[in-house]
Order: C-alpha cells, then sequence, then structure tokens
C-alpha cells in the first residue's frame, strides 16, 4: 500500500517513466549500445526507430533487465533497476521480439501462470477480459502450439496489460497482426497514453508510428542520432515526397514554380511528383487553390519521418535528400526502406 | 480488440521475498505437473512396484544378484529393498534428470525466460521456485515409489519376517521401520543428483545433457566401483550416498556411510547450486529462441571436462585405505555363515539353543593379484562339528563363490552339492528358500 502510495506521488510529481543515461553494452568486440541516454515522460507515446543492428532490441532488453548494461543506469518508474528484476518491473509491461509462452499450455493457462508469477491471486475475471479484448477469447482453451504469430502476438499484448502497466516497452507490436489488429494495437496505446501510461514503440513500420507516437528516438550504430518531439521533427526533417494528380499538370507545374522552396515534376507513372517541406506544401495547395486548379488527389509518398529516418540511419545526409529531384527522392528513400 | 483500461499497478511491496519464491514456486509446479514426462514418471512411480511385484508373484525366479532379492517370494519388504536397490543405481538419477535436467534448459527452448524474468520476480525468486519446485517432485516421486513399492510387497507377497544382511531372522514390525527410514536415507542423495542435473540444465542449456547427465554421472559411478580399492574418491560420489542403509540391516549397525553419504550430498548439492545460481546470476538474455543459438560448443566442453574429471576420479579411486580386506570379508561371511546355518535348521524343525554357536573357520581369498578390494572372491567355511569319539570333532568345509561390491556388501553362493538347492524342505512340509543357497552380507568399510 505504501508503495502505491509512493508510485502515484511519482507520478503527480511528473518523475520519468524511463529515464537511462550512459548505458553502453559491448558483445566481444562489438558494441551493441553506446553511450546512450533516453527518457521517456508519463503518457508520452515514444518510437523507437533504427535499422537493423542500430541496437533498440538490446536497449529494450536491457530496459527489462534481461542483460547487463556494461556502464550506465535505467531507472524506471522512479526505481533503479538492477538486472536482476525486482521492484522496477512491477508496472512495467510488454515483450521484446516476439511473445514466447509455454506450448504445451492454453493461451489462459499460460496467462494464469503469469498473473500467478505477478503475485495476483484472483485474476481469473481479468484473464478472461484481457483475452476478450485482444480478441482471443475463443481461441483461449487451446494450446499455445496451435496459435498463429498474429495470435501470439494478440496473447503477447494481453500478458502485457494483464499487468496493469504504467509502462509499456513493446517491441514490433503488430508484426503478424491483421489490418484490423494493427488498428486496435495503434488505438489501444493512444488509449493508454491518454491515461497515463507511457509507451516505448520499437517498430520498422514508420507509418504505424507515426499513428500513435508523440516523439522518436532514432539509433544508429548504438548511438541515438535524433530525439524529439513530433512536432520538432515535422520543422527538422528533410523534404517529404508527394504524389499529386490535379486537373491541369501542365498550368500546377507553372503555379508551383512560383514556390521557391518546393521542386516539382511529371511523374513517370503519371501526375506529378513533388518534394517539399509541409510548410511549402500548404503554399502549394493554397496556390492551385487560386489558380482554379483542382487537385485531385494527392498522397504523401514519404512521410517527413520516413526522410528523416532515412537522412539519419544512413549516408544520405539531409542536404543530400534536399538536392535530390522529388521523383528521385522518392525513388530513393522507398528503394532504402 | 478493444482497450483495456490500465489500474493501479501490482503491488510487489505487499508481498516480499518470500512470497515472490512462493509464486514462483506454484508456477514451476503448474508448469511441471503440466508436462507428459513428469506425469508419466508418476504413473511409473505408482504402477511400476505393482507391476515388479505381479510379474514375480507369477515366476519362481528372482533378482538375486540384488540384495534381498532371493527373498523376494518371502517376503514383501525385500521387494521394497531391491526396488530401493535399483533406484538407487538408476532410478533416482533418471528421476532427477527428467525433472530437474530440462527445467532451466527448457526456458530457453521456448524462448520463455523474457517473458518470466519480466514479470514481478526476482532471478532469485525464479531461481529459487524452480529449485524448490524440482525437490519437491523428486521427493514427492521418492515417497510414492517407497509407498507403492510397500504396498506391493505386503499386498501381493506378505509382511513376513525378512532375514537381514547377518543372517537374522527380522520381525516384521523391525523391517517396516529399517525399510521406511532406508528411503527417507535416500532424500539427501537424490536430492544432490537433481542439483545436479539442475547445474548440468543451466550450465549447458541444452536439455538432452541435462536429462542424460545424472544417468551418465551414475553410469560413471558405477564403473568406478568396479576400479580401485581406496574409499576416498568413491565415498565422494553421489552414488555412493545411496549405499548408506545397507547398514541399518546388520545385527551390529553401522551408520558411519549413512553421515558420510548425507554430508557428501549436501557438499553436491551445495556446489551445483551455488555454482548454478552464479551462472544465472551474470547471464544476459539474448535473443528470443535461445541465448547461444544452437550450437555444439556446450556439449563438445561438456564432454571434454567430464573426460578429464573421470580419469582424475579413476586415478584417484586407488587413494587412500582399502575398504574390502581379507579379515573384513572372512569375519563377516564366518558370522553370517553361522547365523544361517542355525536359521536352516531351525526351518527344518530342529531345536536351536538361544545363543548357539558353531565352530567355524572362514578362510577368504580374492581371485586376482590384489589381495585386497572388490570383486570375485573366494571363501572356504571350516566347520568343526563336535562328535562322542576319540577325536572330538569332524571337520568339514563349505565353499562360497562370494562377489564383493566397493560398498562393502556382498552375494555369497555356494555349489548345491555341498549345502542343497535354492529351495528346501521346512518343517511344516512346504517349500522355503534356503538361507544357506544364497547369502547377502555388508560389512563397514570405514
Amino acid at each position: 500500500m505504501l508503495c502505491q502510495l509512493v508510485r502515484c506521488c511519482v507520478y503527480c510529481r511528473g518523475v520519468h517513466a524511463v529515464r537511462a543515461t550512459g548505458l553502453v553494452k559491448r558483445f566481444g568486440t562489438t558494441t551493441a549500445v553506446d553511450g546512450l541516454d533516453i527518457s521517456i515522460g508519463s503518457g508520452e507515446v515514444r518510437g523507437l526507430l533504427g535499422p537493423n543492428g542500430a541496437g533498440k532490441t538490446t536497449l529494450l532488453r536491457m530496459l527489462f533487465g534481461l542483460i547487463r548494461p556494461d556502464s550506465g543506469t535505467v531507472e524506471l518508474l522512479g526505481h533503479k533497476l538492477d538486472h536482476l528484476g525486482g521492484d522496477a518491473l512491477d508496472a512495467v509491461g510488454g515483450f521484446v521480439e516476439e511473445p514466447s509462452f509455454y506450448p504445451y499450455l492454453s493461451g489462459r493457462s499460460n496467462l494464469r501462470l503469469l498473473a500467478k508469477l505477478d503475485g495476483q491471486r484472483a485474476a481469473a475475471e481479468e484473464i478472461d477480459d484481457a483475452l476478450g479484448r485482444v480478441g482471443l477469447g475463443d481461441r483461449a482453451e487451446d494450446r499455445l502450439s496451435g496459435y498463429s504469430t498474429g495470435m501470439r502476438q494478440r496473447l503477447g499484448l494481453a500478458a502485457a496489460l494483464l499487468r496493469r502497466p504504467r509502462l509499456l516497452l513493446l517491441d514490433e507490436p503488430t508484426s503478424g497482426l491483421d489490418p484490423a489488429g494493427t488498428r486496435a494495437v495503434a488505438t489501444l496505446v493512444r488509449d493508454l497514453a491518454a491515461e497515463g501510461v507511457a509507451v516505448l514503440l520499437s517498430s520498422h513500420q514508420i507509418g504505424e508510428l507515426e499513428k500513435v507516437c508523440d516523439s522518436y528516438t532514432v539509433m544508429r550504430r548504438g548511438r541515438v542520432v535524433w530525439d524529439g518531439s513530433a512536432a520538432e521533427l515535422d520543422a527538422q526533417a528533410p523534404q517529404s515526397a508527394y504524389a499529386l494528380f490535379t486537373s491541369d499538370d501542365v498550368r500546377a507545374l507553372e503555379v508551383a514554380a512560383r514556390v521557391s522552396a518546393l521542386r516539382i515534376q511529371p511523374a513517370a507513372r503519371g501526375g506529378l511528383a513533388v518534394a517539399a517541406r509541409i510548410d511549402d506544401m500548404d503554399e502549394l495547395v493554397a496556390a492551385l487553390g487560386d489558380s482554379h486548379i483542382l487537385i485531385r488527389r494527392l498522397e504523401l509518398t514519404v512521410s517527413p519521418l520516413e526522410s528523416m529516418f532515412f537522412a539519419l540511419t544512413t549516408d544520405h545526409g539531409a542536404e543530400a535528400l534536399d538536392a535530390l529531384e522529388p521523383q528521385q527522392l522518392a525513388d530513393t528513400i522507398l528503394a532504402g526502406a | 480488440m478493444t482497450t483495456l483500461s490500465p489500474t493501479a499497478p501490482a503491488a510487489r511491496a505487499e508481498f516480499g521475498v518470500s512470497e515472490g519464491v512462493r509464486n514462483a514456486y506454484e508456477t514451476e509446479l503448474q508448469k511441471m505437473m503440466a508436462q507428459l514426462t513428469t506425469r508419466v514418471l508418476v504413473l511409473v512411480c505408482a504402477i511400476g512396484p505393482l507391476a515388479f511385484a505381479a510379474v514375480l508373484k507369477v515366476q519362481s525366479g528372482t533378482p538375486s544378484d540384488a540384495l534381498f532379492g532371493v527373498w523376494v517370494h518371502t517376503s514383501g519388504f525385500a521387494i521394497s529393498l531391491v526396488i530401493l536397490g535399483f533406484a538407487g543405481s538408476w532410478g533416482f538419477p533418471i528421476v532427477a534428470g527428467v525433472l530437474a535436467g530440462d527445467l532451466f534448459s527448457s526456458e530457453d527452448r521456448h524462448g520463455t525466460w523474457k517473458t518470466i524474468l519480466t514479470r514481478s520476480c526476482t532471478r532469485e525468486d525464479v531461481f529459487a521456485g524452480k529449485l524448490l519446485a524440482a525437490g519437491t517432485l523428486a521427493v514427492g516421486l521418492m515417497l510414492i515409489l517407497a509407498a507403492m513399492s510397500l504396498v506391493a510387497g505386503l499386498v501381493l507377497v506378505g509382511p513376513h519376517a525378512l532375514v537381514n544382511l547377518s543372517g537374522v531372522l527380522t520381525s516384521p514390525g523391525r523391517m517396516l521401520a529399517l525399510t521406511i527410514v532406508s528411503w527417507l536415507i535416500c532424500i539427501l542423495p537424490l536430492l544432490a543428483y537433481t542439483s545436479l542435473a539442475i547445474l548440468f540444465s543451466v550450465a549447458t542449456r541444452n536439455g538432452i545433457l541435462g536429462v542424460l547427465g545424472p544417468l551418465l554421472v551414475a553410469l560413471v559411478t558405477q564403473l568406478l566401483d568396479l576400479i580401485g580399492k581406496g574409499v576416498i574418491v568413491h565415498e565422494l560420489l553421489i552414488g555412493s550416498a545411496f549405499d548408506g542403509w545397507h547398514g541399518l540391516f546388520t545385527s551390529h549397525p553401522f551408520f558411519g556411510q549413512v553421515l558420510v553419504g548425507s554430508l557428501v550430498s549436501l557438499v553436491w548439492i551445495a556446489a551445483c547450486l551455488t555454482v548454478s545460481w552464479r551462472i544465472m546470476r551474470r547471464r544476459d538474455f539474448l535473443t528470443g529462441v535461445s541465448g547461444r543459438g544452437p550450437s555444439w560448443t556446450a556439449p563438445i566442453k561438456v564432454v571434454a571436462v567430464s573426460t578429464a574429471v573421470i580419469a582424475v576420479l579413476a586415478f584417484g579411486c586407488s587413494i587412500g585405505p582399502t575398504g574390502v580386506t581379507a579379515y573384513r570379508v572372512a569375519y563377516t561371511i564366518g558370522r553370517e555363515f553361522n547365523n544361517v546355518t542355525l536359521l536352516q535348521q531351525q526351518l527344518i524343525g530342529r531345536q536351536v539353543p538361544a545363543n548357539a554357536r558353531l565352530d567355524i573357520e572362514p578362510n577368504c581369498n580374492r581371485r586376482a593379484t590384489k589381495a585386497v578390494g572388490p570383486g570375485d572372491w573366494n571363501c572356504t567355511v571350516y566347520v568343526y562339528l563336535p562328535q562322542a569319539k576319540s577325536v572330538p570333532y569332524q571337520l568339514t568345509s563349505v565353499e562360497y563363490d562370494v562377489s564383493v561390491q566397493y560398498n562393502g556388501c556382498y552375494k555369497a553362493q555356494s555349489p548345491p552339492a555341498f549345502l542343497g538347492g535354492p529351495t528346501m524342505l521346512a518343517a511344516g512340509g512346504h517349500n522355503v528358500t534356503n538361507p544357506l543357497f544364497i547369502v547377502y552380507g555388508c560389512f563397514n568399510i570405514l
């Protein structure tokens, strides 16, 4: 009880849900995480991005206490984490890599077992509730060995929710899920965040991250190469790429030429390819309207996050991306993705 | 899929470390009991003794190489003791291996370390919970085996008196008490094997090595018992601790082997669990399915280390004083021959005065170059029979082929020409086991 009171006070004070400083982890001669600092506030949904081998999974494993950092400290919800587990993980849920369970037990038995490990004695109703909410209510008695990847992913989410977490650490939570499941996860994350739960979401699905994240941490070669809010990212990102279909593409090109920081060209597959920052795009849309040119379709082919991610995690810098022609920009980034 | 509202965090402060261990313990028990291998073990321990006793009941043969084996048709306690002897050699290592050998490595195989170590319990909790669960089930299975072996013997054969390891007929009540105590004595060495299986499981992360490890150690122990004559290294092996109960079944019980075996078991338990915890504590839990992925490095290392250890042990088996000497063999055989001869006389209806003693002189020699140590011995028991003639006695002799084990227990068998066959006609006109034909005995090697 005292512990819960202290924890409430901790949230009232706005203590970081995650505060990791100076994390270093080496495997032999490879430095997987190199002096990493990260902090996440309560109710914040942080997207964790990086190419393969950037150190995202190693970071998540250190946050879960599964591996020991060679140096640095981790505080979760105000508790210092030692790698043997304990208090710091009490209100932390989630999974790293694919969720794993005991194949010889049913989904319900797996959750019952985990609830027991958490010290929850009367968790039967909560288990049913969690299973129902992730859409596994009718398959709860099936053995895990008969579950698909998506079903295991759903069970992983149910297991995380069962802990009534204040901090969720999720690694590719939509992997293997169908579109409806993916949308449901996004909704779930936003709802939890609205109630003060901090979420660290690692994913390669940039489009999904953009739907739910308030802020981003981009990693490359074990280091944080960019860290900030979604608004800061929009402001700092290189040009995005758009596919524009108008009622008169020839006149649209003439109008666009008057918007200085924007580049536009006819696209190979019809329509126009545009490379622009969001403000410039607003200006173009207004100018087209003033010129009575109808916009029939406008698609974001490369988002600010995608272009930022590409610039930060490849040897192309932001300036190099800005120098590319619109079609080339889209092709380069999409090919890289 | 809809949303689930978060509520107050699970309160670890409401339960302390011991509560965490209890949760982990209950979880492990639940997992283990859900597995087919555990259920099969329970079934074997429950039904196996009944099947064994039933098979013996319908055939005339006996497992005479096992201590008390020749008496399985005579007393139900012999059934339980034969099963205990087999369990000490092979059964308990198998139980320990199957229960604990995959306890930790299965988490690697299923990729579930990350699932359980990210809940509200520490590594200590999980480690302790697993140990306690494995220990509980191991002891539980042993108790089931003990109870069912007694039930099988007493129901199918009967609670009859049994000839002890000094050749003296012992009452059913005393036999029951001794049999129960003997099973209980084996708890510590069983837990030592369980700890060894846990060490194999933690160190190799390989279920096959974990399960087979204790069995291989038992096999090596059996082989080492055949070589060398020193007692020091032999007594330090877990398998030797299962021999401690033999001393209880002699007319002059000796407890040295029980004490040494118990201490040795405790040392093994402490050593195995300490090393296991150090490995577990320092471990990084890396990839999803297995920390190291499929690799033959660990098994090769284990084989290399095991070979080196076996070589050292084989060399060390000759170190220290010798437990099996001609004097000990001859003294024990002579005393026991006296007892079983008197017992035989009683069985055929002759009056035997209290404290009667034969005038005998045993002489034992080992059938090998070395005069001491376990192996095949030949004993000649010279009997001076009193007669009312000018020469006051008649000298006769009985030859015994004696197979002496490292632990001081032996089986002595005489050719039928000397003492008759395995059975004889008792005073009541029914066939009984001839107590002189095969004689079991034990002496103190310490």
